[in-house]
């Protein structure tokens, strides 16, 4: 059933045969009907009237013979009688007609002894309604009734009665019954053939509209079919051309489209193509100099005993910020390959804990650094240069705004991820900080970032590296209630986050209602 | 002293390294082109090539390529680019490390005498790993007795697995053993060297006896056992 209902929804094919098919039944049945009731009717007012006609002459001869008996001894009243029940019959299987010979109401208040019928009849078949109109008119009246027979067969037929009168002044009304079993018969055999071919009709309409829908279907499904294949990145499919009508000007349009798609596309790859290529050369030719610039300066600083202390101290500035002009040369030329999508994620096994140890050890930090991790080995695919980076980042911003209260770095794992949340509790960030704190080189307080040589680029460099392993970098922060960093990153890569070992708001954080109250009373 | 010959397209980032590389008592050769590379480095026979990658005329990495065809001689590569292609594509031309610019002069000499260093002969002079004996003083390693030639770079890998059989050394153990690195964690050259290395000593480098990874860890020397059977 859902398979039909779906067939039903997604193939136009379907869905016009089937109801080009629904309205041509329709059609039919109501053409059929009509021309039914039409045969029908012409087939028992033509069956009617001869019967009237037959019934009419029938009575006429009967009257005659009944009205010889009077004065010609040669015919005798019972024969005549005889011949009235049996006119006509005469070998033939079918049944012609029937007759019923009733006294009048006032003749049987006299004698009824002529009453009779040519077979076994039920006589309660003409009502006293259609025996009052026949005794009412001198001429034959006829009705539609069921000839019925006491052995219980009943049959469609017509009746037509008359009165006649017997010698001696004895009314008698009698009844021709016709039966309609031949029209019938006919009329059946029409509606037969009738319906065949109205079948035949809608089984061929189901055909053409099939094979005519579907000509002009074939080519659009191909087309949804190769646009399909076009979205999902095989540019160089093609709709065939067939023929110049609407469906034809369809494909080369369909295929023009495809062309200029892939021009686009190409035109975009080659851009970014160049914007790698750009990027790699202004690395190398920024690069070099660099190179040399910092080797003069080692030399000259290695050398500032010999110089007078001016220059000394010029020598020192030179080295300082050469390293620092590094530093963001790097950094940007990280973001710019970011930008570019030419980073590249080269995963080994990493042992998380040992790998934040290390950091926190190189960081030579003069604040405590406290690690919480687990006893058993907490590792992942990851890439650990960017790992190591983001660390080393988070780990030094928390020192940096921790104003001497420590630092808390915890390490976690679930089932497929593991997570390193690093928490101070320094002067923290508002919200309205916090929205910005990834932006590119957005200081919260350029005074401080500045003295420790920072280049702004560094957290929105980590979340990039975090979202280039499929993990997050989230942060939580108060003003004056220090800030929580935490990393979440997939044990494997193509393995998507569905739990946080640790919460970005920290268990120790204020109170969300007594912090909101802090506010508003200020 | 040990000779150097840098090969550097810019003029003054060779003459300052020269200048510096002077001053920590190295001599220096100057070479600014890649196609003269090969002449001055037969007649000069260098104890060590310092290479800039991108230079007029033949690569660095051709370079490298031409020199490794027909010496051992250590070669440090100089790359304006940390991308992992470049590196790799350098390594595999046979630069056994690489320093990317803008780099720390001190961190480069540090580097360049680790490459230099001759390998004390310790109280092992002869040392086997699986078929292969191992001449630390000659500097020479022989299957059936027929030797093999390999880089010193490759000579140290080899020792340094297996002079402690049993050991499993991490790729950073073996950065900070071999190259002289602290705190490194690129392990790339590693892989690299260890795969150049399988591809001179085993029989078959895809199914390796005598250098055996262990997954998640690092390398270890095959089990000597091997060679007695």
């Amino acid at each position: 059933m859902s398979k039909l209902l779906r067939s039903w929804r997604t193939s136009i094919l379907v869905r016009v045969s089937a109801l080009t098919v629904a309205l041509c039944m329709l059609l039919i049945l109501v053409v059929g009907t009509f021309l039914t009731a039409q045969i029908t009717n012409g087939v028992y007012r033509e069956k009617m009237s001869a019967s009237i006609s037959e019934a009419d002459s029938l009575s006429n001869y009967a009257q005659g013979q009944l009205d010889a008996t009077t004065y010609r001894m040669d015919i005798k009243l019972k024969t005549v009688l005889d011949n009235i029940f049996h006119v006509g019959d005469v070998n033939s299987s079918v049944i012609q007609r029937e007759v019923i010979l009733l006294p009048t109401p006032k003749t049987a208040k006299i004698s009824s002894k002529y009453q009779g019928s040519s077979n076994f009849l039920d006589f309660s078949i003409l009502t006293p309604e259609f025996r009052n109109k026949v005794r009412k008119h001198f001429s034959v009246q006829s009705e539609y009734i069921k000839i019925k027979y006491l052995t219980g067969a009943t049959i469609q037929g017509i009746a037509v009665g008359t009165v006649i009168t017997i010698p001696n002044n004895l009314d008698y009304e009698i009844y021709y019954l016709f039966p309609l079993t031949q029209q019938e018969q006919l009329i059946s055999l029409i509606d037969v053939l009738l319906w065949i071919s109205g079948g035949i009709l809608i089984l061929l309409i189901a055909l053409i509209t099939w094979y005519g829908t579907g000509r002009i279907v074939k080519p659009v499904r191909e087309a949804a079919e190769i646009a399909e294949e076009l979205t999902a990145g095989d540019l160089g499919r093609r709709l065939v051309v067939r023929g110049e009508d609407e469906i034809g000007r369809l494909a080369v349009a369909f295929n023009e489209m495809a062309v200029s798609l892939q021009q686009q596309i190409s035109r975009l790859e080659n851009l970014s193509r160049l914007q790698q290529r750009f990027v790699a050369d202004v690395s190398h030719e920024l690069r070099t100099p660099l190179t040399t610039i910092r080797m003069a300066s080692q030399v000259l600083y290695e050398a500032r005993q010999n110089l007078d202390p001016a220059s000394a101290r010029s020598a020192e500035l030179l080295i300082a910020q050469i390293e620092r002009f590094e530093t963001l040369l790097t950094d940007l030329l990280e973001v710019s390959r970011f930008d570019a999508r030419a980073a590249i994620l080269e995963t080994h096994e990493l042992n998380i804990t040992s790998v934040t140890r290390q950091v926190c050890d190189q960081l030579h930090s003069p604040e405590e650094l406290k690690i919480i991790a687990p006893e058993n080995a907490v590792t992942a695919q990851v890439d650990p240069r960017r790992i190591e980076r983001i660390l080393r980042n988070l780990v030094s911003n928390a020192i940096d705004h921790s104003e001497g209260k420590g630092v808390t770095i915890q390490i976690a794992q679930g089932d497929h991820e593991i997570a390193v949340g690093v928490r101070d509790y320094g002067i923290g960030f508002s919200e309205r900080e916090g929205e910005r704190l990834f932006d590119r080189f957005w200081r919260a307080d350029p005074s401080r970032s500045r003295l420790r040589g920072g280049t702004g680029l560094g957290l929105a460099i980590a979340r990039e590296d975090a979202q280039l392993h499929e993990g997050t970098l989230k942060a939580w922060g108060r003003p004056g209630g220090g800030a929580h960093f935490v990393l979440t990153l997939p044990k494997s890569p193509g393995i998507p986050i569905s739990e946080e070992p640790i919460s970005v708001i920290p268990e120790d954080a204020p109170s969300p209602a007594l912090f909101d109250i802090d506010v508003d009373d200020i | 002293m040990p000779l150097i010959m840098v090969v550097d397209d810019d003029q003054d980032l060779a003459e300052m390294l020269g200048i510096v590389l002077n001053g920590s008592g190295f001599e220096v050769d100057l070479v600014n082109n890649g196609d003269g590379v090969m002449e001055i480095f037969r007649a000069n026979t260098p104890d060590l090539v310092l290479l800039d990658v991108m230079l007029p005329g033949i690569d660095g990495i051709e370079v490298c390529r031409l020199i490794r065809k027909e010496s051992m001689v250590p070669i440090v590569m100089l790359t304006a680019k940390g991308d992992t292609h470049d590196v790799v594509l350098g390594l595999e031309a046979g630069a056994d490390d690489y320093m990317v610019k803008p780099f720390n002069p001190s961190e480069l000499v540090a580097r360049l005498k680790v490459r230099l260093r001759r390998t004390v002969a310790e109280a092992i002079t002869s040392l086997r790993i699986g078929d292969l004996a191992i001449d630390q003083v000659a500097h020479t390693i022989a299957r059936d007795g027929k030797s093999i030639p390999l880089t010193r770079l490759e000579f140290d890998l080899l020792v340094a697995l297996a002079k402690e059989p049993g050991r499993v050394f991490t790729r950073e153990a073996l950065l900070s053993e071999v190259w002289g690195y602290q705190h490194a964690t690129d392990t790339r050259l590693v892989n690299v060297h260890i795969q150049r290395l399988r591809s001179k000593i085993e029989r078959d480098p895809d199914n390796p006896e005598l250098i055996l990874t262990v997954r998640g860890v690092g390398y270890k020397a095959g089990s000597v056992g091997s060679s007695e059977k």
